[in-house]
């Protein structure tokens, strides 16, 4: 067992900071969680309190089902991985790894046992001789894991671990941790800024910003389901499309949305299953944020026959090919939006085109609260 | 460390044993032996035994060995006396304890890392740090960073042994401890070294210590010290730093001298100065008279860049509510936080306020 739960967490610094906010949150046993959000949102802070690092001011902490608000952060079972890594450079990989539990006096033949157990998990039993500056990026990358490995942690802390590396590396490293979880089968509690990473690794996402929790679901939920603007252009990329401005009407019974601008504009009925719902209805005739995925604006023949009621023209500012897809820079009167179309697209910069849009997968969003009006 | 010392110890030694006792040095060499003939001879594999030895005294190749005391992981120096009985272990027990106190005597003399201590700390005439730096062949005009390391909650004494490892490079980096939470690096950095790399290291060595000790840190930086002569304003710049940090930037762990921006220029000023601008700033009503959600407001409205549409959001209030209590407070204190003269008086003020208060404790004025 190796749950965390956190109850109305707050963190309040001496000049009045408030870094984390009314956080709470059910880490299960065995699960990849991943806190989310810009730099400054919160999230290390967070992981820092679990740590014992960072008093906690208000609210309540339990590891394994024990309050730890007070226990010290050697008592709590906790390793710790972080983007500034540093390995002791005159060390082989073996003490590297051993150092810490010969710092805490483990006896030889355990440290031997359990480095020997962690290079094997980590596959850098053939390292061990080496020093530091014999190994690449990725092998150091291991031999940091190692350190905490070897700890026998009921949960990992993994603050920011791949932000060093570079863009390859990044990519070989996230499947790697993936596939070590699974292997060591305990809690990894992991931060990050890169909503790639929080996408591809966790079994569950944080999103937080300005030391607020804003959502907890599945990568996919997430992503389907964005309670608010800023889960909804943070979580993919490219990031949603928002269309401001936009305005909400009625007629016949249904519900039509007009957006670009005065000179320049579209309007489409909404399906009835986004139209209809009671908030949506709620803001007929006022102006709204409508969210529309790259990936769900199309110019291609198909689409533009499947779906000629959500037609509408806008013209490229910029073509990207990128081999397996294109995306396109458009502009919908003075509002810009990113198509991720098929790699045959014939548009060229300049162009004015026809595109059009899966209408039942757009969000709606109030623009000055910024929540998801069609939840 | 010279041979001379340890060889000087041996051939006392010598006279009150027949055994062959002698020193090897990190890398498995003979520097000193109680037989000359012996002296130039390379043991590696003694070495690495001993590295990896737990024991107190490890037996190996017909000879026992004894690590001398140091702050790394790995040995430095360790003396080795012919034999593999307990006459043997005896031997070089008591030979270690004799080398021990006459290292440590040396080092006390003769160490770079003392020399460098006494540079920080000012225990030594400006005219004495010349003629030591030739003493021990120590490079004077090189660029030097000065990180201030202190340990806050709790301390750990093995936070020296991580950093003493971290920082292993002993001609080029000092790792020293000035007092029970503070530890000094004193590292050379290549010319041209920005704010950039320094926060780098701070945040390497936070970050270590973090996960190795679990212990939190406060680290000060100074400006880089381009002269020997100049470490010991370096470290008292990052001295500033900290202190400085703990008024203004609490939630920051590590605080550059060069960045400290407006809280330098405030934490200089006479207490006295403080008063008399807090009493001019708020003549109407005291700043005390504005609750912790109005500042937490005002707070925020800075952060946001004096942005009402942005603050209201981020509050979770509306616009309308925001500009309510803007007017009031504009009512309180008379300055108008919309306006950006206004804002920046008020944001000093409120930094004052907090230096006094970090001084002597909440001060009502107004």
């Amino acid at each position: 067992m190796s749950s965390v739960t956190m109850k109305h967490i707050y963190k309040k610094y001496a000049g009045g900071v408030i870094a984390v906010t009314d956080f709470n949150l059910d880490v299960e046993d065995k699960e990849f969680i991943i806190l989310v959000g810009p730099s400054g949102c919160g999230k290390s802070t967070t992981l820092r309190m679990i740590a014992g690092l960072e008093e906690i001011s208000e609210g309540e902490l339990y590891i394994d089902g024990k309050l730890c608000n007070d226990v010290p952060p050697k008592e709590r079972d906790i390793a710790m991985v972080f983007q500034n890594y540093a390995l002791y450079p005159h060390m082989t990989v073996y003490e590297n790894m051993s150092f810490g539990l010969k710092l805490r006096k483990t006896p030889k033949d355990e440290i031997k046992r359990r480095v020997e157990e962690a290079a094997q998990i980590l596959e850098i039993e053939h390292l061990l001789d080496r020093k530091p500056a014999a190994l690449s990026g990725g092998q150091r990358q291991r031999v940091a894991l190692g350190r905490a490995i070897v700890r026998n942690p009921k949960v990992f802390l993994l603050d920011e671990p791949l932000s060093n590396l570079d863009a390859k590396l990044r990519t070989q490293m996230r499947s790697e941790l993936t596939k070590l979880h699974k292997r060591l089968d305990t809690t990894f509690i992991y931060v990050t800024h890169d909503q790639t990473e929080a996408m591809t690794m966790g079994s569950r996402i944080v999103v937080m910003k300005d030391g607020i929790m804003q959502q907890v679901s599945t990568p996919q939920d997430l992503y389907q389901n964005p309670v608010n603007l800023f889960v909804a252009t943070f979580i993919g990329s490219p990031s949603m499309n928002k269309l401001e401005g936009s305005k909400l009407t009625e007629k016949d019974g249904h519900t039509y949305i007009t957006f670009g601008n005065e000179n320049e504009n579209a309007t489409v009925q909404l399906p009835d299953e986004i139209g209809r719902k009671p908030a949506v209805l709620e803001h007929i005739g006022k102006e709204v944020v409508l969210g529309i995925r790259p990936e769900h604006i199309h110019d291609e023949d198909i689409y533009l026959k499947n779906y000629p009621e959500y037609k509408f023209t806008a013209t490229v500012d910029n073509v990207e090919p990128l081999g397996a897809q294109t995306n396109l820079f458009l502009l919908i009167g003075d509002q810009q939006a990113t198509a991720v179309v098929d790699p045959t697209t014939t548009a060229k910069m300049g162009d004015r085109i026809e595109v059009t849009f899966e209408a039942d997968r757009v969000h709606l969003f109030d623009p000055e609260t910024e929540k998801c009006i069609d939840l | 460390m010279s041979s001379r010392m340890f060889q000087s110890v041996i051939m006392q030694m010598k006279e009150a044993s027949n055994r062959l006792i002698g020193v090897i040095d990190g890398e498995g060499n003979v520097i000193a032996a109680s037989e000359p003939s012996g002296l130039g001879d390379r043991w590696e594999d003694a070495a690495h035994r001993l590295n990896s030895a737990n024991e107190m005294v490890t037996v190996t190749g017909g000879k026992t060995f004894k690590a001398l005391t140091n702050w790394s992981a790995r040995f430095d120096y360790a003396v080795f006396v012919d034999g593999e009985d307990d006459l043997a272990k005896s031997l070089c027990i008591m030979a270690c304890v004799a080398l021990n106190g006459a290292k440590t005597n040396y080092e006390e003399k003769h160490d770079r890392a003392t020399f460098v201590k006494n540079i920080i700390t000012d225990n030594i005439l400006p005219g004495d740090i010349y003629i030591h730096a030739k003493e021990l062949h120590f490079v004077t005009d090189v660029p030097r960073a000065v990180f201030l390391i202190r340990q806050v909650d709790k301390v750990d004494v093995a936070a020296m042994d991580v950093l003493q490892n971290m920082f292993a490079e002993k001609q080029q980096d000092f790792v020293i401890s000035v007092n029970e939470t503070d530890i000094v690096l004193v590292r050379q950095v290549q010319p041209g070294s920005d704010g950039k790399e320094l926060q780098s290291v701070a945040k390497a060595i936070e970050e270590t210590l973090k996960s190795e000790l679990f212990i939190k840190t406060v680290i000060g930086i100074g400006t880089v010290a381009n002269h020997i002569r100049e470490l010991a304003d370096s470290y008292k710049e990052a001295q500033t730093a900290i202190e400085v940090g703990k008024v203004f930037d609490t939630e920051k762990s590590v605080i550059n001298y060069e960045n400290l921006g407006l809280g330098r220029l405030i934490y200089q000023l006479p207490t006295t100065l403080c008063e008399i601008f807090l009493s001019e700033v708020f003549k109407k009503n005291s700043i005390d008279s504005l609750d912790q959600e109005t500042l937490y407001t005002i707070n925020k409205f800075f952060e946001n860049n004096l942005n009402v549409s942005e603050t209201s959001r981020k509050l979770f209030v509306h616009r309308n509510t925001l500009v309510y209590r803007l007017e009031k407070i504009k009512k309180i204190t008379g300055l108008d936080l919309r306006e950006f003269d206004h804002a920046i008086i008020f944001k000093v003020a409120l930094m004052v306020k907090k230096y006094l208060d970090s001084r002597e404790g909440p001060v009502r004025l107004g």
